[in-house]
């Protein structure tokens, strides 16, 4: 059956909030998918419903819940000295404040750092925006410089330790065995004191051939 | 505590559309409350309903004192728009306040009789149920059906009037 307007305008708050069965909700949609009236209003409606309930709360006034307590509990006792000054700053104590804060002193940290100003001993000169410019163009040239002699430095001891690496040596032929009624000659004089002493002269031989090749700035 | 009193708080204000009287009036619900705590049983539904039949009892005792005043404004209300928003401009820092879109709808709402007003506000800005509006109103579900339908029509039109379109 064909529903009236008087009959979408009186059911419109069953339609928006599915109060409708299947059988009234197609008859309701049919309607209003002909009626020129019918359909903006519904959709009006729709959409301020919508937003109602997309509305916020008004945030109450701090003063209320104090009064209230005041008024059910009874005065509470007045806070005095210290306790007062708490109670005065306990709206800041809260973690997005705290959060505010430690980022802020971070952040002047970070601006005083680069800018070389003395935060232990400021003086009015510091803020200077000439002095301002001196401090933070030293400063650059300082990092770029410091990081220049480390990339530097680096090298040269890659270069220092790949020398002094030891090479691999080639295996020796093996010596031929001794002839019957042979020896195989004097035994050597404590032999691992001649390896220490072998491989410290090998070392000194790599790192004077490192130092000659090198330029004369970096070994400074 | 704290989320009833922002709850009673705003069905105080969207009532009467002040903030002050919003303020005083939940003091005297939470004093009601406190003082007639005993008679509560939850059998009869849940403590928030019981909190806001309180509070809409007491918002029609306070319609019913203010009635003098608000008819001193209604003929207010019946000057030129213009003047209307003349006044808004008066108050801008209250106006961001609460949001372009819901001082229209506070200024629609309070051209709406109470019955309308009360039954859209417990629906649409307070977000209570059907049966719970029911406890509260202490009228039949078909009522608070017909005054919440007439009292969107009704806030729709006036919207309109106003030259409010919600997104």
């Amino acid at each position: 059956m064909a529903w009236s307007c008087e009959q979408i305008e009186a059911r419109l708050t069953d339609y928006i909030d599915r109060l409708l069965d299947a059988g009234e909700r197609s008859a309701f949609d049919l309607h209003i998918s002909t009626c020129s009236r019918c359909a903006p209003l519904v959709e009006r409606v729709s959409r301020l419903v919508a937003e109602l309930h997309r509305l916020e709360p008004l945030e109450a006034p701090p003063a209320l819940v104090p009064a209230i307590l005041e008024q059910t509990l009874g005065p509470r006792g007045k806070k005095t000295g210290w306790r007062a000054l708490l109670g005065w700053l306990r709206p800041v104590w809260q973690p997005r404040f705290a959060y505010g804060a430690v980022s802020l002193l971070v952040t002047f940290a970070v601006l005083f750092q680069a800018l070389g100003i003395e935060w232990r001993k400021p003086r009015l000169a510091d803020l200077n925006p000439v002095n301002i410019y001196r401090a933070a163009d030293r400063r650059a040239h300082l990092i770029y410089a410091r990081g220049a002699k480390f990339v530097t430095d680096l090298r040269v001891v890659y270069e220092i330790q790949s020398r002094l690496r030891p090479e691999a040596e080639p295996t020796p032929p093996p010596e031929p065995k001794p002839g019957p009624g042979q020896t195989e000659g004097p035994p050597a004089k404590s032999p691992h004191q001649l390896n220490r002493a072998n491989d410290k002269s090998r070392e000194f031989t790599a790192l004077a051939c490192v130092l000659e090749t090198m330029p004369a700035r970096s070994v400074r | 505590m704290r989320r009833h009193t922002r709850r009673i708080y705003n069905l105080c204000y969207r009532f009467t559309g002040n903030r002050h009287e919003a303020e005083d009036l939940s003091q005297d619900v939470f004093l009601r409350v406190y003082r007639t705590l005993g008679s509560y049983h939850s059998a009869h539904g849940g403590f928030a309903t019981w909190m806001t039949s309180v509070t809409r009892n007491l918002l029609i005792d306070h319609y019913r004192r203010t009635k003098r005043d608000r008819i001193t404004d209604s003929l207010d209300d019946a000057l030129p728009r213009l003047e209307q928003k003349e006044s808004a401009a008066r108050r801008p820092d209250q106006a961001a306040l609460e949001g372009e879109l819901s001082a229209q709808v506070q200024r629609a709402l309070s051209k709406i009789s109470p019955d309308l007003r009360e039954a859209v506000v417990l629906r649409d800005l307070q977000g209570l149920e059907y049966r719970e509006i029911q406890d509260v109103l202490q009228v039949p579900e078909g009522t608070v059906k017909s005054r919440i339908n007439r009292g969107r029509l009704e806030l729709a039109r006036l919207l309109e009037q106003m030259g409010v379109r919600p997104e």
